[in-house]
């Protein structure tokens, strides 16, 4: 009795390594998704093949974040830069930021470069 | 039996091993840009880091109203601590070497040009001939005392401070004991060490025309900062004309040296930083003999016809892209 208790908590434990390694060498490589954080907390990860459009709010002002054709763009803010707006739509490369609202939106594409710099 | 704890022991350990291998990752806005720092090591070592960031800035910034550098440029003296007058020494430096291509003084120009508080427009004659008599790092030499700085123009650290910050946090990140870390504060980049996987950090060079994408990348191992000035970064058009951030402090415009971009690498945060300006403003030719006769820092240049040289001391590290090397 008292082996079989250890054997099927080894066995547990077994288990939740091999899933816990696969989730870290595997969990990143589905297909091209985008991360919006807001002030450094994520808010939203986008799967860039679905259209859509989705309002962010936070203490520092509103972001409309559009999907289209497998690209992000930020199509409204009320920031008074608009930096972010005339980003052009992107799915890869440096992260879409807007300073002002702290929203940041990173592509999971772009894990090939540790940071672009520029 | 045992050879099931055996290998339950050794899952155990492979997990350990790969949670290690995952650093503790944060993304904070400080000195008006976004930056994430990695660190493969304790948690809390992130917090202290951003506390220290936060730290700087309160010091550092020119506008925030209670630092040191807004008192001293409002009330034309003041008692700087320790860190700020470290910093503003280090500026001075890179503008001496740099014959004041880079100048911490330039702040009345950038006000004329309205860069900061992006009201910008070209600036009369007048208002450019009035901020240029209150510009020039020489002016301060005669000025500085380790208890008191006075000085009757306006000075701004913002171009050498997030490369300061970045190499006062890897020597924090280094003093407890961290092997690697990855720091990217706006367009500054520093590493600490190499990755645990053993493989190369990868940090692409903006692309001038298409900045969210990358021209080439840099490929190496270890410790080194890297900061790119590129008038790409900010600017605005009038009359037709594009006014690039980037302002040359002997003309008071901005700088005209055919460079769309320069990319500093060197092993101090703040000489990178201060440089990648300077170079920017100074141009290829001289630039590329500032570096002849220097042995602390290579350089990237993009031209704005499409050009890529690259000094031979960086050469090795560029990839995915073609380029001239620059000899010594």
């Amino acid at each position: 009795m008292k082996t079989r208790t250890w054997i099927l908590l080894f066995t547990a434990l077994a288990a939740v390594c091999l899933l816990c390694s696969y989730f870290i060498f595997f969990g990143g490589t589905s297909g091209t998704t985008a991360t919006v954080a807001s002030d450094g907390v994520t808010v939203m990860t986008l799967d860039l093949s679905a259209d859509g459009e989705y309002r962010i709010v936070s203490d520092y002002g509103v972001n409309t974040i559009r999907v289209a054709d497998g690209r992000v763009s930020v199509v409204y803010a009320d920031c008074p830069t608009q930096d972010c707006v005339r980003h052009a739509p992107s799915n890869s490369g440096a992260p879409i930021v807007c300073l002002p609202n702290r929203l940041v939106i990173t592509f999971s594409s772009s894990e090939e470069f540790d940071a672009i710099i520029g | 039996m045992k050879k099931l704890c055996a290998i339950s022991l050794l899952l155990v350990c492979l997990l350990c091993g790969c949670t290690e291998s995952v650093p503790a990752e944060r993304e904070i806005f400080a000195m008006d840009t976004l930056m994430t720092l990695r660190v493969w090591g304790d948690d809390t070592l992130v917090s202290d880091a951003v506390s220290e960031i936060n730290r700087l800035d309160a010091l550092l910034s020119v506008t925030n109203e209670n630092s040191e550098i807004f008192a001293l440029n409002r009330d034309g003296e003041a008692e700087l601590s320790a860190d700020t007058y470290d910093l503003l020494v280090k500026a001075i430096a890179v503008s001496r070497r740099t014959d004041g291509a880079f100048d911490p003084t330039v702040y009345p120009l950038v006000v004329a040009w309205g860069f900061t508080k992006d009201e910008q427009h070209v600036p009369t004659q007048e208002a450019l001939d009035a901020a240029r008599s209150l510009v020039g790092y020489e002016r301060l030499l005669n000025r500085l005392d380790v208890t008191c700085v006075s000085f009757d123009g306006r000075i701004d650290l913002g171009g050498i401070a997030k490369g300061y910050t970045a190499q006062r946090i890897v020597d924090f990140l280094r003093s407890k004991g961290v092997e690697t870390a990855f720091l990217s504060l706006g367009g500054n980049v520093q590493t600490l060490g190499s990755k645990p996987d053993g493989e190369a950090w990868v940090v692409g060079i903006a692309d001038p025309d298409r900045p969210s994408q990358a021209i080439g990348c840099l490929r190496f191992s270890g410790s080194l900062a890297l900061v790119t000035s590129g008038g790409y970064q900010r600017y605005f058009d009038e009359n037709g004309v594009r006014y690039h951030h980037i302002l040359d402090p002997k003309t008071g415009y901005p700088a005209d040296s055919g460079l769309a971009s320069v990319t500093v690498l060197a092993h101090d945060g703040a000489l990178a930083d201060g440089l990648s300006t300077a170079l920017f403003v100074m141009g290829m030719e001289k630039a590329t003999a500032l570096w002849r006769e220097s042995d602390d820092f290579e350089a990237v240049f993009l031209t704005e016809d499409g050009g890529i040289f690259v000094t031979e001391g960086a050469a090795s590290l560029l990839r995915d892209c073609e380029f001239t090397v620059i000899e010594r």
